[in-house]
């Protein structure tokens, strides 16, 4: 057993591993695969301004976690976000870190 | 750890679960559609609607009360109209908010109820004029619930929701309970167990997402 968590703590992703971004993964993580969400309606349930969410959402879709497309749905543009495979993997790496910090008991 | 730019970092392990948890209630609860709105409007529905059947149409050709005998019908068949454009609008209104595959679902989910009550309606109809009124209604009634109990059964299946299982089983055992104790016993059996059994699921969703 070791009591030594700090070596953990590196593991933790970094591109994730910041406030607005950790909400931003956790949110798009209840989407299903291959879903979309309307840009203003992450921006609300998020209590973001948009230009924060955008900042953000280009950070992301840098490490390629998230996937920003722009359709239009009839004459109204319309911005979709999801989350890639990528981004959930490391979202479900980032929980089982945060896990393993709070249980270090707990890993095999 | 190299931070990517300045922004601030979680507190702690157990804050940051915590914040992912309360994240995704968050958006899970803005993507899902009031349970209240979605089976109260058939809850009343039922409850109005069968017990006035009741009243004008009790067991053994009872008369409880002298509506007119179309009114029990007209009830129904309106409120059944109104919660099935409330729960249409507010339905589709939520399914907005995604684009993809679990839209798509839901739309063929709802699809699906259109078609197999206007099937059920258009055959009904065919023997609606050869039945004894109470035989008719009883035809009616019956098989419109059993129609509703297996579809909330089916939808559990595509979503996964053991309440909603719950519901649709509930609904089509009171349903065949009533149809064995005859026309009048199941306006009365549809009304409380049925409706109220809606109301409570309304409940019970509402509760658990807030």
């Amino acid at each position: 057993m070791s009591d030594h968590s700090e070596p953990l703590v590196t593991e933790l992703d970094p591109v994730i591993h910041a406030q607005a971004r950790l909400r931003v993964v956790s949110a798009l993580s209840v989407l299903r695969d291959d879903d979309r969400i309307a840009f203003p309606q992450l921006q609300q349930s998020l209590n973001m301004t948009a230009g924060n969410l955008s900042v953000h959402l280009r950070k992301l879709e840098d490490a390629s976690y998230v996937e920003v497309t722009k359709t239009h749905h009839g004459r109204t543009p319309a911005t979709l976000v999801r989350l890639t495979r990528r981004g959930r993997l490391a979202f479900d790496d980032y929980t089982a870190a945060l896990r393993a910090l709070l249980n270090p008991k707990e890993e095999p | 750890m190299t931070p990517i730019d300045d922004d601030a970092p979680p507190l702690d392990p157990a804050e940051s679960l915590a914040l992912i948890e309360r994240e995704r209630a968050k958006l899970g609860r803005d993507l899902s559609p009031d349970p209240r709105l979605m089976f109260w409007p058939w809850g009343i529905a039922w409850l109005v609607g069968f017990a006035l059947f009741f009243l004008r149409f009790g067991p053994d050709g009872r008369v409880f009360v002298d509506l007119p005998a179309w009114l029990p019908l007209a009830a129904l068949a309106l409120l059944m109209i109104g919660a099935g454009i409330t729960t249409g609008v507010v339905g589709s209104r939520v399914s907005r908010r995604v684009t993809g595959p679990s839209n798509r679902q839901g739309a063929m989910y709802g699809i699906s109820w259109s078609v197999a009550f206007t099937a059920f309606s258009i055959l009904f109809a065919q023997f609606s004029d050869v039945l004894p009124e109470s035989q008719a209604g009883l035809l009616w009634a019956g098989g419109m619930v059993a129609l509703t109990g297996a579809l909330y059964m089916a939808g559990a299946a595509i979503w996964n929701d053991r309440n909603m299982f719950l519901l649709g089983s509930w609904t089509s055992l009171i349903n065949i309970v009533g149809i064995l104790a005859g026309p009048g016993w199941h306006s009365l059996i549809v009304a409380v167990a049925g409706g109220g059994g809606m109301v409570a699921a309304g409940l019970i969703g509402w509760l658990r997402l807030r």
